[in-house]
């Protein structure tokens, strides 16, 4: 018994496996590298690029200007830098992408699971869920952003207001599809007979859940969270555009976007940089999420 | 094998009494309740203990959901259940969670009992998760003493049941069933899911385990050579009733109630010779609904001696011979003795032909 422990080799961590088969994934691997730099860009970008300060007469001269040296990707219809621009919106765009799915996520995990494990539950959650899928959804969030907007950024401040006001709402506005979905797989996950096992053993509701059932949800819950970060992104460029959103001079992505669109035909490199980064952040986290997925699953990181 | 006899003064560990289990029927939009699958209705046995009581019939006739009642997996809609001495059939979770490492379960499908996403330390070392404080280095040797007791290599245990065979996660279920030095085992037809050679294995394994560590066992299957090879005594059930319960030998040898030869009449023979000769009894029609059960005995639809007495009445279950109880009314009115002879007679031939 003494020297058979020692004789056998230590076992490969879990998360070393999950790396060395994530590695595999070379979409993944891709998606890693484009998130990677996008957020070195917007995090470190505006340390290195500090565009100078232009006079307004400077400026008026020089808007609406194609990509140039002076500025890489031009300059907006206030001869505005672009490029600092994007940098800064990308900040913000890609913390509410992040920031809201998880909520999202988590919100509609935990619904999902309540109403699939316990059956006294269901009805209620899965009627609650219907109920958020049938409200018309801009109404509500205009009505969320008018009532709490300025109490809200009485206490942490207008920006930081803003991003909390938008994360939460657009968090709690999105969870629904992510909580049908958890439902449906924990419905049949739960008569396994592992599951069955578990609690021939005794194991309380939470042990098995956390034990069995969630692990088992990761792969559903994986295609949800990554498709949900694009739409996190595209909705806060709705309610921007709406004025909704974070306030006129604080840029995102999506309002980027839309500032472009009116000189599209004109100028469509003001479309073209931040509708490229939107992609990029979903085409990549999508890439992650799948790459993710497979390295969590032991059938397939076996092979 | 056949020398497994249980000790001198068998002591009973498990007694179940008039145990019923219906799962309800819901309707319409309200959903309503507008019946009962009787699954169980109302059947009564012992366990000796170290014994293995075969539980056997054809499927859907409520052979699983027996042994899951016994367990409390599910609440029983009626009944007594006691294990050990303590009666459980309306304990609830926290009076259960104490008693839960006594009683343990091997499931029918090696595949799905198995989380895929545990390794095999993590499945088996998770009873020992839930009911010990076990440190790390603990719980590690007696993980290994486990998967020595059912024969699995120790290299394996960080791998995943997909990489193993059916045989091998078989032992792993047996081995997460024992961790917790259990005194009765509910084997859910631990063989249905192997091949021939791995079925044997695996029998002979947990045969060699109840040797060793004093196992009780309530076998459930319906491969009727398995159970007459691991069994000490057999109850046969038929929609959600118990047909016959005999010793194993006296069961084989000379069965007595009519469903029971059907059963066994249907075993087939080895030896061509016999084979050819071998005379089947042939049931006629489909097990009714066991929503909607004949008013009557459960056989009397597809019996071939059914008699009048037999549509009106449910027969209870009575001990004919010593040890020996039978559901049937061909029993009731004769003496014991020579009613059996008399109603086995016809069917000597076939018996014969089982009994190797």
């Amino acid at each position: 018994m003494t020297d058979t422990n020692a004789a056998i080799a230590p076992p490969e961590t879990f998360r070393a496996a999950v790396w060395a088969q994530f590695r595999k994934h070379k979409g993944a691997m891709f998606g890693l590298v484009v998130l990677t730099l996008l957020v070195v860009f917007v995090v470190i970008g505006p340390m290195l690029w500090v565009p100078e300060k232009l006079k307004v007469v400077e400026a008026l001269k020089s808007k609406n200007l194609g990509p140039s040296l002076k500025f890489p990707m031009g300059t907006d219809q206030l001869g505005r830098d672009q490029l600092a621009r994007m940098m800064a919106a990308g900040k913000v765009s890609l913390a509410v992408g992040f920031v809201a799915m998880m909520i999202a996520i988590f919100l509609g995990t935990f619904v999902g699971v309540l109403a699939g494990y316990f059956k006294r539950l269901d009805g209620i959650l899965m009627r609650l869920t219907d109920m958020f899928l049938a409200l018309p959804l801009i109404p509500l969030l205009l009505v969320m952003v008018m009532l709490f907007r300025d109490k809200i950024a009485r206490v942490l401040g207008p920006e930081m207001g803003a991003f909390i006001l938008i994360v939460f709402a657009i968090g709690v506005t999105s969870w629904m599809h992510a909580a049908r979905i958890v439902r449906g797989e924990v419905l049949a996950l739960k008569e396994r007979e592992y599951v069955l096992a578990s609690r021939s053993i005794g194991a309380s509701p939470r042990r098995v859940i956390l034990r069995h059932i969630l692990p088992n949800v990761v792969s559903p819950v994986m295609v949800a969270a990554t498709l949900g970060v694009a739409e996190a992104i595209i909705t806060e460029s709705v309610l921007s555009f709406l004025g909704l959103g974070f306030p006129p001079d604080f840029p995102t992505w999506g309002r980027l976007l839309y500032e472009g669109l009116e000189y599209m035909q004109l100028y469509p490199e003001r479309v073209i940089f931040p509708g490229l980064a939107i992609s990029l952040t979903v085409l990549s986290v999508n890439y992650i999420g799948d790459g993710l997925r497979d390295a969590l699953d032991p059938r397939i990181r076996g092979r | 094998m056949l020398d497994r006899d249980a000790p001198a003064t068998p002591r009973k560990l498990v007694e179940v009494k008039g145990l019923k289990m219906y799962f309800p029927i819901t309707a319409g939009v309200l959903r309503r309740k507008v019946g009962d699958v009787k699954a169980l209705d109302g059947i009564s046995f012992d366990i000796f203990e170290g014994e293995t009581l075969g539980l056997v019939g054809e499927s859907g006739c409520g052979k699983s959901t027996c042994g899951r009642v016994i367990l409390r997996l599910y609440a029983p809609t009626a009944g007594s259940i006691r294990i050990d001495g303590t009666e459980i059939a309306e304990a609830d979770n926290q009076t259960l969670r104490p008693l839960r490492p006594s009683m343990q379960m091997v499931f029918q499908d090696p595949q799905a009992s198995l989380n895929p996403r545990m390794t095999v330390a993590a499945i088996i070392g998770e009873p020992l998760d839930e009911h010990t404080q076990l440190s790390k280095t603990e719980k590690l040797d007696r993980i290994y003493e486990l998967m020595d007791a059912v024969g699995l290599n120790r290299n394996f245990a960080n791998r995943y049941p997909h990489e193993f065979s059916g045989g091998q996660r078989q032992r792993i279920g047996i081995a997460r069933a024992l961790a917790l030095n259990p005194k009765f085992i509910v084997c859910d037809e631990p063989i249905a899911a192997l091949d021939v050679s791995i079925q044997a294995q695996v029998v002979n394994l947990l045969e060699d385990l109840q040797d060793r560590l004093g196992l009780t066992y309530l076998f459930i299957s319906h491969d009727l050579s398995m159970v007459r090879h691991i069994a000490d005594r057999v109850a046969v059930m038929y929609l959600g009733r118990i047909a016959e319960l005999a010793p194993r030998d006296a069961l084989y040898d000379r069965p007595l109630h009519p469903y029971t030869q059907a059963l066994l009449s249907a075993v087939p023979e080895p030896d061509p010779g016999i084979e050819t000769d071998r005379k089947r009894i042939i049931l006629t029609g489909d097990v009714p609904s066991p929503a909607n059960p004949p008013k009557g005995c459960n056989f009397c639809t597809r019996c071939p001696r059914v008699m009048d007495v037999c549509r009106d009445i449910k027969p209870d279950l009575a001990e004919i011979e010593p040890g020996r109880f039978v559901a049937c009314h061909l029993y009731e009115t004769t003496a014991a003795a020579a009613g059996s002879t008399g109603a086995s007679e016809d069917y000597e031939r076939n018996q014969q032909g089982v009994s190797l």
